[in-house]
């Protein structure tokens, strides 16, 4: 199953790079808030305005600040980031994978479902969840939280996964049943391989929706055993202080760890087309 | 609460049993009477507060402690942001889990007394003499004291000493001057005047003070004395002595803009002052808020939590809770909370001590003699007018409605269904 | 593969011998696709399912903080959803929120599409580029919030001082304190958060078109829009319609963007259902109230799935 890449005709070297550069001049503009928390956040501590755009007089202390009051903060979230798209790749490809095959009882309704449950108000569903977990002690629990993340990650990525799936050819599928495979080995050595890009968007994206929650986050834990770094900045804003370059300082170290991830994830998002293992 | 998940259709009823079987076994393990005993030990107790803050956490948490020692307990303190403590409070109502112990922003007070899940000081013995009568009246729902604060804020005006003086005014003490010195005092990149107009109960709380002084009613929107007031407002924004941008900025930012020297004057509470002391270069200044004419008494807004012991199965729990909730409103941890925060003590002597020793806080000590409850009037009904005068505020500011309309508007709503 | 491969005539052979032995075979297949199903099911029910029902059965009840607290919330029916749909703020809400919605969705699908068919084509540090492109999406709200709102301050943002320094304003904008341009500042802003994800998504989806029906077209002559009508937008449409839907969905719901720029102001110039529910929820503690917001937005969105479904089912007999 290598990847086969576009026969495209390479474009001239010049144009290639002329596209990195359009693309750099969309990334810049894309980025331009960004920009300016960076320049918050190196502004020395005290100072209460965005102030300059132009990084003159930088200043680490935020940085310092930052690291000392939110490492922790930083560690859950990533832990619970990752569990979230761990648990809902989990839950939501083997259903995914159910739903592309034809005569499930009950697919339609079940899509239907997954599409419209999506729409339930945060609010509501966080409610719901804070007397539960109360009765089951989930509440303060990185399992608690991971659990409620995924109401975002696991619907997205049944349909995702699902759209994915019913692109792989049918023909490949009824092969390999007539060759005697299992729905256990169709979807763990050809669904889940063909669908791989489906699979890191769909995590990525499971990551991304826990990564900055904060509803969850504030109704679901109670004090500082299980706190991620978005209610750890919302305390930062909290009304009684002005501490810009480190609340600043510390989205921008929030945002890192994550970036780093995604940058590693879309590494594989380059092999080509599904259809190419075809013959 | 647990509803029976059942209306999907059919290829999922099956599921829905094995989930109705889930809950029933989840729903086991809760439902213990706390204390059912009557002789029962208590070691520790919890508390819940919205102190969030760091710093302002540890400085409660200690306080607390100490509190607990004297009554032999320990403590189990917990805060949640300031937006989802009342709803937390109704989830754990529900779910049987109230604190022993909770803090209350004082205008939430009397909806959460009204429901009868408080239970009034009375029945510990504890006292209310000498304490400020706008904090007491806060915290009494039909005649019952439920809730005590140790301290309490309200709102001054802040000023830049050079600013002022380098534009030739003094401090404003009445309206007029208050836009004399605002005009005086604008620059360019500069506005005379920072005030928070933002869509929250902010906005309404900074209002309040004009509304009152002008003799204005939160019962009667609609009064000539409200529209001049709103109207002082839009005058100072017409004027350009006002930014436009006060429709964004909270409390918060008011505070940004007057440290940054956006601003040379601003309307705030006295938490900012641990902030600005810390500022160098910077001089400045508090006074009461100016008044309409010279000679009409000004009225400001209560600031504060107060501290309730919610209803629950033993006795003995409540009679710890209520023993830390003396010693937090004793004079002692008054002065230690009011040094910390730059608060004002609600025990009236106290408070005279403290305003000689930090001269600064004498203008806020001054104007809390004078504060009166956002609820005194409204009760449990206030939430819906604090939402109408924040969109006539905003209505009016924007430029959208006139300061009439607006109010009109906003006796409308907050007195329809 | 291949050894599944050896094996094959084997099965085949015993499959069309033994008619009985076939029934119970679809008949384990049937319980190992609900085997498949089962745990996301339980898990929806449970998590979203359970949520949906108490929702509704708190929109039925007079759920205030008062009535809450008592542990009595009287059943009255209707009566939430009655008063609701009576209230000017209601249609207010829904207006700008129809706004609001129909402006992000155009804008950052549009967007979306025209990044994704871009960073289609490879060029160097492509990939880099394009992973970067999701920052906006790991920042938390409450810091690019904040951002934001200095960009697009009215007196110091520098939108209006580079506008100014271009002399394209002679006055300064009001980008989030004016009643008309909030509205559209609030969309820039949601548009600016969910450019990412559309891009992500159609790229994805870009990705899985097989090539050689574009290159066969290439050699045929095909201009580039013509390929993208006929061959690739066609192959697109089952991504982008989840994209769409999602989109509409996400953007129904969450009043984030909105409370951290304007908090639904000035004077309600911002304020989308959403943030109607949040505030009935946490400033008016009128529980009841906000689940019946809640539920016509749920109800939007149930309409949106069918319609959605719908076309999928239409697309697929065609």
């Amino acid at each position: 199953m290598a990847p086969v890449r576009p026969l495209k005709r390479r474009p001239r070297p010049a144009r290639r790079w002329a596209g990195t550069l359009v693309a750099i001049v969309l990334l810049a503009l894309m980025l331009s808030p960004v920009y300016g928390m960076v320049s918050a956040s190196v502004q020395p501590a005290g100072r209460s305005q965005p102030g300059s755009w132009l990084l003159s007089d930088a200043d680490p202390g935020g940085y310092v600040t930052a690291l000392h009051d939110q490492g922790g903060a930083l560690v859950t979230s990533l832990v619970v980031s990752l569990g979230t798209a761990a648990l809902s790749l989990a839950l939501s490809a083997p259903a995914a994978y159910a739903l592309t095959l034809s005569p499930v009882p009950g697919a339609g309704p079940f899509l239907f479902a997954v599409l419209f449950l999506q729409a339930v108000p945060g609010i509501s569903v966080a409610n719901a969840l804070h007397g539960f977990y109360a009765d089951t002690g989930l509440l303060d629990s990185y399992l608690g939280l991971i659990l409620a993340d995924s109401t975002a990650g696991v619907p997205f990525a049944i349909l995702v996964l699902r759209t994915a799936m019913g692109a792989v050819p049918r023909e490949l599928v009824e092969a390999a049943r007539l060759d005697g495979a299992g729905h256990r080995r169709v979807f763990l050595s050809l669904m889940l391989p063909l669908s791989m890009n489906a699979l890191v968007t769909a995590g990525v994206f499971a990551f991304l929706f826990a990564w900055g929650d904060t509803l969850f986050a504030l109704t679901l834990t109670t004090g500082d055993a299980v706190r991620p770094v978005t209610v750890s900045l919302f305390d930062y804003l909290g009304a009684h202080s002005t501490r810009w370059n480190a609340t600043m300082a510390t989205a921008v170290l929030a945002s890192l760890p994550a970036a780093v991830l995604v940058v590693v994830a879309q590494r594989h998002i380059t092999t080509g087309p599904a259809c190419g293992a075809t013959h | 609460m647990n509803a029976p998940a059942g209306p999907f259709g059919r290829p999922l009823a099956a599921l829905a049993t094995v989930v109705a079987l889930v809950l029933v076994v989840a729903g086991c393990g809760t439902g213990d009477p706390s204390g059912s005993a009557r002789t029962e030990r208590v070691t520790s107790l919890t508390v819940l507060d919205y102190y969030t803050d760091t710093t302002e956490h540890a400085h409660w948490g200690e306080l607390l402690t100490s509190c607990g020692k004297k009554a032999g307990v320990t403590i189990e303190h917990r805060s949640v942001p300031g937006p989802s403590l009342v709803p937390t409070v109704v989830r754990q109502a529900t779910a049987g889990t109230l604190p022993d112990l909770l803090m209350l922003d004082n205008p939430d007070l009397q909806e959460i007394a009204r429901s009868g899940v408080l239970t009034p000081l009375r029945t510990y013995g504890i006292r209310t003499d000498g304490f400020v009568s706008g904090i007491v009246s806060a915290g009494t729902y039909q005649g019952e004291v439920y809730g005590l604060a140790p301290t309490v804020n309200t709102l001054a005006l802040y000023y830049n000493k050079d600013m002022l003086a380098e534009a030739g005014v003094t401090v404003p003490r009445t309206w007029n001057e208050l836009r004399e010195a605002a005009r005086a005092t604008t620059r360019p990149g500069r506005h005379g005047l920072a005030v928070d107009a933002d869509a929250s109960f902010e906005s309404t709380f900074q209002f309040l003070p004009f509304l009152w002084s002008n003799g204005g009613d939160e019962q009667r929107l609609d009064t000539p004395q409200a529209a001049a007031a709103l109207r002082l407002w839009t005058d100072l924004v017409r004027d350009g002595s006002m930014s436009r941008s006060v429709l964004t900025w909270n409390q918060a930012n008011v505070h940004e803009q007057f440290l940054g020297g956006k601003a040379a004057m601003m309307v705030n509470g006295p938490w900012r002052m641990t902030e600005l002391e810390k500022a160098k270069g910077l001089r400045w200044g508090v006074a009461p808020l100016p008044v309409p004419r010279a000679g009409t008494s000004l009225v400001t807004p209560l600031g504060g939590e107060v501290w309730t012991v919610p209803r629950n199965d033993s006795q003995a729990r409540r009679i710890k809770a209520a023993q830390v909730l003396d010693c937090l409103n004793d004079p002692t941890s008054m002065q230690t909370l009011a040094t910390w925060h730059h608060t004002v003590p609600s025990r009236k002597d106290v408070a005279a001590r403290y305003a000689k020793q930090v001269p600064s806080m004498a203008a806020f000590v001054e104007s809390v003699r004078g504060a009166r409850a956002r609820t005194r009037e409204l009760g449990p009904a206030w939430p819906k007018t604090a939402t109408a005068i924040q969109t006539a505020v905003q209505a009016a500011v924007s430029g959208r409605q006139t300061p009439e309309e607006a109010l009109r508007h906003a006796q409308r709503t907050a007195t329809g269904s | 593969m291949r050894s599944a491969r050896l094996r094959a005539p084997d099965t085949e052979g015993r499959l069309r011998v033994q008619p009985a032995a076939a029934v119970r075979a679809r008949r384990r297949d049937t319980v190992v696709r609900a085997a498949f199903l089962t745990p996301a099911a339980v898990y929806l029910l449970l998590f979203l399912g359970r949520p949906l029902v108490d929702n509704i059965e708190a929109s039925l009840r007079e759920s205030t903080a008062t009535t809450l607290l008592r542990g009595r919330a009287p059943f009255t029916g209707p009566d939430n959803h009655v008063r609701l749909l009576a209230s000017d703020e209601f249609w207010r809400a829904a207006a700008i929120t129809g706004l609001y919605t129909a402006g992000s969705l155009v804008a950052q699908f549009t967007a979306g599409l025209a990044l994704a068919l871009f960073f289609h084509r490879r060029f160097p540090l492509g990939r880099l580029v394009r992973s970067l492109m999701l920052l906006p999406w790991l920042m938390p709200l409450v810091a690019t919030g904040t951002a934001w709102r200095w960009m697009l301050d009215a007196d110091d943002g520098v939108v209006n001082e580079a506008l100014r320094a271009l002399h394209l304003v002679t006055s300064d904008v009001p980008w989030l304190t004016g009643t008309q341009e909030a509205l559209w500042s609030v969309v820039l802003v949601n548009t600016w958060v969910g450019i990412p994800f559309n891009t992500a998504l159609l790229y994805t989806g870009l990705q899985a078109i097989p090539p050689q029906t574009d290159e066969a077209a290439q050699l045929d002559g095909a201009g580039p829009v013509r390929r993208f009508r006929f061959i690739t937008w066609p192959q697109l449409r089952p991504t982008a319609a989840v994209v769409l839907v999602l989109g509409v969905i996400y953007t129904l719901r969450a009043p984030d963007v909105v409370l951290a720029l304007t908090g639904g102001g000035p004077a309600g110039a911002t304020q989308t259902l959403a943030v109607l529910a949040f505030e009935q929820a946490y400033t008016q503690y009128e529980f009841g109230r906000a689940a019946a917001t809640g539920n016509v937005l749920v109800l939007v969105s149930l309409v949106l799935a069918l319609i959605h479904l719908s076309a999928l089912r239409r697309a697929r007999r065609l």
